[in-house]
């Protein structure tokens, strides 16, 4: 089992090593000098030249890649005298820990350095670890929600195929799958945080932590996430129900379950029990996939409530063209991908005895 | 001694409802079930045997399927219910509990995300409200009664851990957890190698006894009947043809089928022609009724054995020539467990080191218990598996050193047959394009229509009609569909065919077709056949050349009926003892001394 986890550990890391390669390599495509986003327009030709500099952006490109892969490394080796050199050790820059010196050099172990925001010149991570919270109740209420809902109706749905229940929940799964989230959001809004808005006291707008108008202090706003959850949650349900549904159905003609009703036991505890969790594997990738492209940001949701996201803060970095914080929600977005991924792994081999052998 | 009656099947009428109009799957039948006895039904595929066990248990799917009529008396201490009117929630107390099932296939009739024992548990739980520290000990002594080792290992044990036999014991375990009145079992041992099976029919008489209960014992094979039942109901399209004691089947069979299935079974004793099927027996006019032809068993015998003389000289005559497949020291691993880095650190060795040669014309079997590497020899060389070792020589040349491009003129020479005739032919290409493509992938023929009228010829060739060409697989039973998988194989003029379990998966009486099929084809165009099967009397009756295989390794090669009647070795005799023969004088003997 643990030689297992490891492995799939080491295979991310190596993923993860891939997709900031290709990171690197998309930006450099863009042609764009960053110099001019972060002078401003009217910087003269000197300051340019200077910031370029700063940026280390007169370098080659092999030699901005390993500037790049070094500051990105939580294990990396610096410069620590030659302030000159792009990989000096600069308290300002980085929050490190040495663990081993010798002469000019160190080895050292430190949050990973993604550069500052052109627009804020505030640090990328810090930045960062700001958005995240905030995305991630938004994604985690809407996968809850959506999980617990599908797999009931998917359940409902499976117990007697084509009858009535069935063609509901087949039906209205379908709506789910093709209403695009945004469309969705703007419908929910314009019903419960306009029309009837004096009865649910929902905001058209807001952010999970709003200031008080007039003392200024920072309070929680529930209610400011619970329309935003479910127009992201719409379309997981209905994916979830659809995949529970036709899991289930193949499960129910598994030699097992007859094996569980001759034993006399009752329908319930057939199809909760011995069906159900079998039926899950599938619905596990399902709700894992949904999960980690929730948590990379929900874009056009965070953008209709305004929710101060990742999702919002990428859109406003493309926008403005500030490319380390775009390049840094990249980053972060795959990073989520692979952590989820090797999750999901994990998680079957909990849900299926069967995974570990296989991987042996 | 009065016997005392347990349960009293009336006038039972169980339909299915399809698309095609109703099926009677068992259509007005009757029959009694007195304690201590063991009942076997025996039919092929589709007879209603299955649906009448699920009948008494209730298990029918609705829809489609219905008991429409009839009355299940079941006698029990509190007087006579029918089980056919009880309610649900009633008939739960009585499933699992008195009257219980195990079912065909061990390998997913367990469910796969929960321990052995707590399955068994669940039912002692359920039924006899004990805690779960008290269900774990009574699970743990039931272990021990179907003698599973190391009953807490077993007990901790999820399904695929365990081997099909165990498992069919932990299946016997948990049927057997409440002392039922009536153990149903369909099929058992079909599934399981003869060796198992043998222990498998030995525990579930000693348990018979043990709990004085009785046994309906469901299987297509008369061979297991004769090892374990009392009496016996022979079903035929629903409908109970005959019934009887076991000798009264066995010594004097009344009706034609009767008589037909006792004689499909490859007889071990002597060598064949060809065996006798059904149509030899009786035949079947536009109504279904059957019109039973006056012979008896000895004469369609007598009239199709080889004699020995006759068998001799064919084997010295395939000799003479040069072998047309030579194989040296093939060895194929697999890789069970590999370190961190990927380096594998441990094989199973499924085929360990075998050397023999194939003659032009022969058909060689090959014998063994699953899991003893005779269907990745088979793959191996074809070279569907890459071989880890070793060489093969088909018709002077050694395939293993050729590219995939030098390996496709090879591989029209060779083709294979598989077991599983449900999922080896894709569901959505018709008969003909099925039967087409081998020919478009080798270029041969001319165009499609010459290419259609090639396919036409080879399905009436395996006995199918011409019209079948635009059909899809779905329509066609088992033993056709094995048919259009024979022509599939003979659509490029194959010089060598390798029959892999080809006939398992069918009823003793399609088999014995298949048999004579594949037989027939031999003589007609010269095949040469490496025939692989786990059952000792098919491979038997169809090879010229026997191997016996264990653990990846030859036990005994030599000709067929030599080794069957002279093993050498210990495994072989274990497999030939193991074989359910179906003889009149075991019947007794076992009778005898119950």
């Amino acid at each position: 089992m643990l030689s297992y986890i490891i492995k799939k550990i080491i295979a991310g890391i190596f993923v993860l090593l891939g997709v900031v390669i290709l990171v690197f390599l998309l930006f450099q495509l863009v042609r764009f000098n960053p110099a001019y986003a972060s002078a401003g327009e009217q910087a003269n030709e000197q300051t340019i030249q200077n910031i370029s500099k700063e940026l280390g952006l007169d370098k080659s490109m092999g030699m901005q890649l390993r500037i790049y892969l070094n500051n990105i490394s939580p294990l990396s080796i610096y410069n620590t005298t030659d302030q000159a050199s792009s990989f000096f050790l600069d308290d300002k820059k980085y929050n490190y820990k040495k663990i081993i010196s010798f002469s000019d050099k160190a080895f050292v172990i430190k949050a990973p350095y993604l550069g500052r925001s052109f627009q804020t010149n505030r640090s990328v991570v810090n930045l960062m670890s700001e958005r995240i919270p905030n995305t991630l109740v938004l994604a985690c209420t809407a996968i809850l929600f959506a999980t617990v809902i599908g797999i009931i109706l998917g359940v409902i749905a499976s117990i007697k195929p084509n009858s009535l229940t069935d063609s509901i929940c087949t039906a209205g799964s379908v709506l789910g799958i093709s209403l695009p989230s945004f469309f969705a959001a703007i419908v929910l809004q314009l019903i419960f945080a306009y029309m009837l808005a004096a009865i649910t006291g929902f905001n058209l707008t807001g952010d999970l932590i709003v200031a008080d108008e007039y003392t200024g202090e920072n309070y929680l706003s529930i209610k400011n996430l619970i329309l935003p959850a479910i127009a992201l949650g719409i379309r997981p349900i209905a994916v979830i129900t659809q995949i529970t549904r036709s899991s289930m159905l193949d499960i129910l003609h598994a030699d097992f379950v007859r094996t569980a009703y001759a034993k006399g036991l009752s329908q319930r505890i057939v199809l909760f029990k011995h069906a159900l969790r079998n039926a899950l594997i599938p619905v596990i990738t399902s709700v894992t996939g949904w999960f980690a492209s929730l948590l990379a940001g929900a874009f056009f949701i965070e953008v209709v409530f305004q929710y101060n996201g990742i999702g919002l803060e990428t859109i406003n970095a493309i926008k403005t063209k500030d490319i380390p914080v775009a390049m840094g929600a990249m980053l972060f977005t795959a990073g989520i991908f692979v952590v989820i991924s090797v999750l999901t792994d994990i998680l079957y081999s909990i849900a299926d005895p069967r995974v570990k052998v296989k991987s042996n | 001694m009065q016997k005392e009656l347990l349960l009293d099947v009336k006038n039972l009428s169980t339909h299915f409802s399809t698309d095609g109009g109703i099926i009677k799957a068992v259509d007005n039948i009757s029959f009694q079930i007195y304690r201590g006895e063991t009942v076997g039904i025996v039919g092929e595929s589709g007879s209603g045997k299955s649906v009448t066990s699920l009948s008494i248990m209730r298990l029918i799917a609705f829809p489609p399927g219905k008991i429409v009529s009839g009355e299940l008396l079941y006698h029990n201490e509190n007087g006579i219910v029918d089980l056919i009117k009880i309610p649900d929630s009633e008939m739960r107390r009585y499933r699992g509990n008195k009257i219980s099932m195990i079912f065909q296939e061990p390998m997913t009739s367990l469910n796969p995300v929960f321990t052995c024992g707590n399955q068994v548990d669940e039912a002692i739980i359920l039924h006899q409200k004990k805690t779960k520290k008290e269900a774990k000990q009574l699970t743990l002594e039931l272990f021990k009664k179907v003698q599973l080792p190391n009953g807490e290992r077993i007990y901790k044990a999820y399904p695929h851990e365990l081997s099909g036999g165990q498992k069919q014991r932990v299946m016997i375990a948990m049927a057997m957890s409440c002392n039922p009145d009536i153990l149903i079992a369909d099929e058992p041992t079909t599934a399981l190698d003869v060796t198992v099976q043998k222990t498998i029919l030995e525990l579930m008489a000693d348990i018979k006894n043990k709990i004085n209960s009785s046994i309906i014992f469901i299987t297509h094979d008369l061979g297991v009947i004769a090892e374990i039942a009392d009496r016996v109901l022979v079903m035929y399209k629903g409908k109970i043809v005959e019934q009887g004691t076991i000798l009264e089947i066995f010594e004097n069979p009344k009706h034609p089928y009767t008589r037909s299935l006792l004689a499909c079974r490859p007889p071990l004793g002597k060598r064949l022609r060809k065996l006798p099927v059904t149509s030899d027996f009786m035949i079947e006019d536009a109504d279904g009724n059957i019109i039973e032809k006056d012979v008896t068993i000895n004469e369609i015998i007598h009239d199709v054995v080889v004699p020995a003389s006759e068998t001799e000289q064919r084997l010295t005559d395939l000799q003479k020539l040069e072998p047309i497949l030579q194989i040296k020291n093939l060895k194929t691993y697999f890789p069970v467990r590999k370190s961190l880095f990927g380096k594998v650190t441990q094989y199973v060795k499924a085929v360990d080191d075998i050397t023999l040669d194939v003659y032009p014309g022969e058909t060689l079997g090959l014998v063994g218990e699953s899991g003893c590497g005779k269907t990745t020899l088979g793959r191996t060389i074809i070279r569907l598996v890459e071989p880890t070792e070793g060489s093969i020589s088909f018709m002077g040349k050694n395939i293993l050193d050729l590219s995939v491009k030098e390996m496709k003129p090879v591989r029209k020479n060779m083709q294979i047959i598989f077991q599983d005739p449900y999922s080896s032919l894709n569901p959505r290409m018709t008969i003909g394009n099925a039967l087409k493509e081998p020919m478009q992938v080798h270029n041969l023929y001319a165009n499609d229509k010459e290419r259609k009228e090639k396919v036409i010829d080879l399905l009436q060739k395996v006995n199918m009609k011409a019209d079948f060409y635009n059909r899809y697989p779905h329509e066609f039973s088992g033993g056709q569909r094995q048919r259009i998988c024979i022509a599939r194989a003979l659509a490029l003029n194959p010089k060598f065919i390798i029959c892999d379990e080809s006939v398992s998966a069918l009823d003793v009486s399609v088999q014995a077709q298949v048999l004579n099929l594949l037989i027939h084809l031999r003589k007609e165009f010269g095949f040469t056949y490496i025939f692989i099967s786990h059952d000792l009397s098919v491979v038997k009756f169809m090879s010229d050349r026997m191997v016996v295989m264990n653990a990846g390794k030859i036990e005994e090669i030599g000709p067929a009926d030599a080794v069957y009647n002279q093993p050498q070795k210990e495994y072989t005799r274990k497999l030939i003892d193991a074989i359910p023969s179906g003889e009149l004088s075991d019947i007794k003997s076992r009778l005898s001394t119950a």
